[in-house]
C-alpha cells in the first residue's frame, strides 16, 4: 500500500537545496518526510515572485496530478505554505540529465546510457500523446533520473491539450507562454507560427535535440542568437552527434587546434542506428517524421537490452542519498536570509 | 480492419454493456475486476466514437446522435458520475471527456444535453460534491466548468444551497483541488454577466459574509485569488449595484487598508485595485469619508512610497497619482 503523504509543511523537514527551476522562480529542496523518514523532493514555487505565471504553476500541478505513468514524475501531494506552493515528489537521486551533463559528462553520456534514457522518455511520450497532450518542453533538464536509473519526464507546465472544444485537433496554433528557455529544442513548425500549425510530432523533433544534447553534452544551438537559431532550423540545419564520422579530423587541425572539440570526441563513434534515429526525428516533412511509438520500435532499442543498468553507465556520478553528504550550510544561510526578509514590514498604523 | 476490436458494436450495444458493467461495479460483487475492465473498455469505445483517435476520424453525426440518445434514455451519465470513485484512474478521465463532448452537442441552436441535464439537476449536484473526494475532484472540476459555460446550468448551480460549499472547497489543504475549485467558482460568478449580477444582488448578504472569510483566509493563495476576483467583480459595470453597496461599508474599507500593508506585494497590489474604488466614489458615505480623513496624511505618504518600482506600468502610476490627488483634496462634509 502506498504511504499517505499529508498536505502540510510540518510533516517535512527541509535538508538542503537541490536546485532551481522555472527561471529561478521555484526552488527544489531535499526533504525528509518525518512520519516515514523517507527522502523526498519538494519543489517550492514562491508565488510572491510570480505575478502573471501563476496559472502555469496551477496547470502544471493539475495536469501532472492527472497523469499516471512510471516515466512521468508523480506529484504525491501539493499544498500551500506561506506564500509558497509546495509540490512533493519522489526524490530523483541523480537529478536531471542536464545536471549529469554539467557536472560529470561535459562531452556527453555513453551511447547505451543515452539509449536507455531515451527508451523511457519515449514511453512517457507515447502515454502523453495518447492522453491528448503535446509536451512542448522536452529537454535534458526535464528528464530526471532516480537512484535505480528510472527515468521520469517532468516540465509539464508548457504542455497543451490536443483536445479543444470537444474535438481532437489536427493542428495546434497556440504558442507556449514563458517558453524562452525552451526555444532551442522546439520544432521549426512550432516556432514559425504559421497557418499550418503543429502537432504532437513537434515533440519528436525535440527528441532529436535531446539525443544530441545527451550525446554532445552541450545544449543545442548554445550561444546562438534566437533569430539565427530559427533561420537555421527553417533552413533545415540541425545539430548532429559529434563523433569521428561527423567531425573531420583535418578541419580541426587546420583551425590550428584552437577548437572546443577534444580528442576524445574525435575518436569516439556513435552507432549508425543512433545517427539514423536522430535524422528521423529531424525529418522536415512532419508526416514522414515517426511517432513516439514508431521510434520506440527502432532497432537501436533492441541492442541495448544487454546493456548494464543505467547507474553503472553513469559512474562516476553518484546518486544523492543519506550517505552522500549534502551541503547543509547553504540551507542554514538560506534560512537566515528568509528570516531577515520577514523583518521588512510596513510600519505605519491606520487610525480607524 | 475494424476500428474498435473484433466486432464493431453499435452505440446501443456499447451503452448497454457499459451500464451493466457500472452496475456490477457498484454492487462490488466477485466480478468486480472483470467489471472494471469492461467499464474501461467501453468508455474507450465511446470516447473514440466521439473524438476519433490520432489516426481515426470521429464517427458520423448520425451515430453520435444515436449514442447521445442512448445515454439520455439509459440515465448512464448520472450513473457514471455517481460511481466515478469506483472507476479506475484513466477511466475517470474518459468519463469526463465523454461527458464534455456530449454536453457540447448541438442541433441547430439547441443544446440537447443541456436541456437533458436541466431535467436531471442531480447530475450537477453530484458533480459539485465531487470536490469532497480527492480522487475524483479534478475530474468533476473539468465537467463542472464545461457545464458552467451554459447559462441554464450555471443558474441551477449558483442558486443551489450547494454553491456555498465552494467557499470551503477553494480552501482545502490540497493545492491542486483548491485551485481547481477556485476556477470553477470564478467561472460561475463571472461567466454570465447578467445572471451573476442578479445573483449577487439578491444574495448579497449571504455571499459577502462567506466571501469575507476567504479574504481573511490563512491560506495565501486563497487570500490572493479571492482578493483579485473581488476587484474584478467590483469593477465590472454589470455589478454596479453590488459595487455601490460594497464600497459603502466601512468594514470593507478597513479590510482593504489593512491588506494594502500585507507582507506579500502581490496582495498589496490586488488590494490597491479594490481600495481605489472606495476613493474614486464621488458619493462617499460619511463613515467612509471619516476613515479616509482620519488617515489622510498617512495615506498620502503611504501611497507615494507604494510600489515605486512599477515605473513601466503607466496605468498603475496614473491611478496612483489620481488617488493621491483625491485623498489630498478630501474635505469634511460642511455642517457635520
Amino acid at each position: 500500500m502506498q504511504t499517505i503523504y499529508d498536505a502540510k509543511i510540518s510533516d517535512y523537514k527541509t535538508i538542503s537545496i537541490l536546485g532551481h527551476c522555472f527561471d529561478n522562480k521555484a526552488m527544489v529542496h531535499l526533504a525528509k518526510h518525518l512520519p516515514t523518514a523517507e527522502l523526498v523532493a519538494i519543489k517550492k514555487f514562491n508565488l510572491d515572485k510570480i505575478r502573471e505565471d501563476i496559472e502555469l504553476v496551477e496547470s502544471e500541478i493539475i495536469l501532472t496530478r492527472q497523469l499516471s505513468h512510471p516515466n512521468i514524475i508523480p506529484y504525491i501531494t501539493s499544498f500551500v505554505a506561506g506564500p509558497e506552493v509546495c509540490v512533493v515528489s519522489p526524490l530523483m537521486a541523480y537529478g536531471s540529465c542536464r545536471d549529469l551533463l554539467t557536472r560529470h559528462f561535459s562531452e556527453g553520456l555513453l551511447e547505451p546510457a543515452i539509449i536507455l534514457i531515451l527508451k523511457d522518455v519515449l514511453s512517457a511520450l507515447i502515454y502523453i500523446h495518447k492522453k491528448g497532450y503535446i509536451h512542448r518542453a522536452i529537454r535534458a533538464s526535464h528528464i530526471l533520473v532516480s537512484d535505480t536509473g528510472q527515468i521520469c519526464l517532468t516540465g509539464l507546465r508548457y504542455a497543451c491539450p490536443i483536445i479543444k472544444n470537444g474535438k481532437w485537433q489536427r493542428a495546434i496554433h497556440s504558442f507556449p507562454n514563458s517558453t524562452e528557455k525552451n526555444l532551442n529544442w522546439l520544432s521549426p513548425e512550432l516556432l514559425q507560427q504559421n497557418l499550418q500549425g503543429y502537432s504532437e510530432k513537434s515533440d519528436i523533433y525535440s527528441i532529436g535535440m535531446v539525443i544530441c544534447e545527451l550525446a554532445n553534452g552541450s545544449e543545442p544551438f548554445a550561444g546562438m542568437a534566437k533569430t539565427l537559431m530559427l533561420t537555421e532550423k527553417v533552413r533545415g540545419c540541425t545539430p548532429q552527434l559529434l563523433d569521428r564520422t561527423t567531425v573531420p579530423r583535418e578541419e580541426t587541425i587546420e583551425c590550428g587546434g584552437d577548437t572546443d572539440i577534444s580528442a576524445n570526441v574525435l575518436d569516439r563513434r556513435f552507432g549508425r542506428d543512433l545517427h539514423e534515429l536522430v535524422s528521423l526525428c529531424f525529418h522536415w516533412d512532419v508526416d514522414m517524421r515517426p511517432s513516439a511509438s514508431q521510434l520506440l520500435s527502432h532497432s537501436v532499442f533492441k541492442a541495448v537490452k544487454k546493456a548494464p543498468p543505467l547507474p553503472e553507465l553513469l559512474k562516476p556520478a553518484l546518486p544523492l542519498s543519506d550517505r552522500v553528504g549534502y551541503d547543509t550550510e547553504e540551507m542554514e544561510n538560506f534560512d537566515a536570509l528568509a528570516k531577515m526578509s520577514q523583518l521588512e514590514i510596513f510600519s505605519c498604523e491606520w487610525d480607524f | 480492419m475494424p476500428l474498435f476490436g473484433k466486432s464493431q458494436k453499435g452505440p446501443a450495444d456499447v451503452v448497454k454493456a457499459l451500464k451493466e458493467a457500472v452496475n456490477s461495479l457498484e454492487k462490488g460483487d466477485k466480478k468486480a475486476e472483470k467489471a472494471q475492465e469492461d467499464v474501461s473498455k467501453n468508455l474507450v469505445l465511446i470516447k473514440n466514437m466521439l473524438y476519433g483517435t490520432s489516426d481515426a476520424e470521429p464517427q458520423a453525426d448520425i451515430i453520435v446522435a444515436q449514442l447521445a440518445q442512448e445515454l439520455y434514455n439509459s440515465n448512464l451519465l448520472l450513473l457514471l458520475i455517481q460511481n466515478l470513485n469506483r472507476i479506475d484512474f484513466e477511466g475517470k478521465k474518459d468519463v469526463a471527456q465523454v461527458f464534455n463532448n456530449i454536453l457540447r452537442r448541438q442541433i441547430g441552436t439547441r443544446s440537447p444535453t443541456v436541456e437533458y441535464i436541466c431535467t436531471k439537476p442531480e447530475i450537477l449536484f453530484t458533480l459539485m460534491t465531487g470536490y469532497e473526494h480527492q480522487e475524483i475532484a479534478l475530474n468533476c472540476g473539468t465537467m463542472l466548468r464545461e457545464c458552467a459555460r451554459y447559462e441554464a446550468l450555471a443558474k441551477i448551480m449558483l442558486y443551489s444551497e450547494d454553491f456555498y460549499n465552494f467557499f470551503r472547497y477553494v480552501e482545502v489543504s490540497t493545492f491542486d483541488i483548491a485551485s481547481d475549485a477556485f476556477s470553477t467558482f470564478k467561472e460561475l460568478l463571472t461567466r454570465h454577466k447578467i445572471l451573476c449580477a442578479d445573483f449577487l444582488e439578491t444574495n448579497y448578504d449571504k455571499v459577502f459574509s462567506h466571501y469575507q472569510r476567504l479574504l481573511n483566509s490563512e491560506n495565501y493563495v486563497t487570500r490572493r485569488q479571492s482578493l483579485k476576483l473581488l476587484g474584478e467583480l467590483l469593477l465590472d459595470r454589470h455589478n454596479f449595484t453590488v459595487m455601490t453597496r460594497y464600497i459603502s461599508n466601512p468594514d470593507n474599507l478597513k479590510l482593504m487598508m489593512n491588506m494594502l500593508k500585507e507582507r506579500s506585494r502581490n496582495i498589496q497590489f490586488e488590494a490597491f485595485h479594490v481600495f481605489k474604488v472606495f476613493v474614486a466614489n464621488p458619493n462617499k458615505p460619511k463613515p467612509i469619508l471619516d476613515i479616509l480623513l482620519r488617515n489622510q496624511e498617512k495615506l498620502v505618504e503611504f501611497l507615494i512610497k507604494f510600489h515605486t518600482d512599477r515605473a513601466e506600468d503607466e496605468q498603475f502610476n496614473d491611478e496612483k497619482a489620481y488617488l493621491i490627488r483625491q485623498i489630498k483634496e478630501l474635505k469634511p462634509i460642511p455642517g457635520h
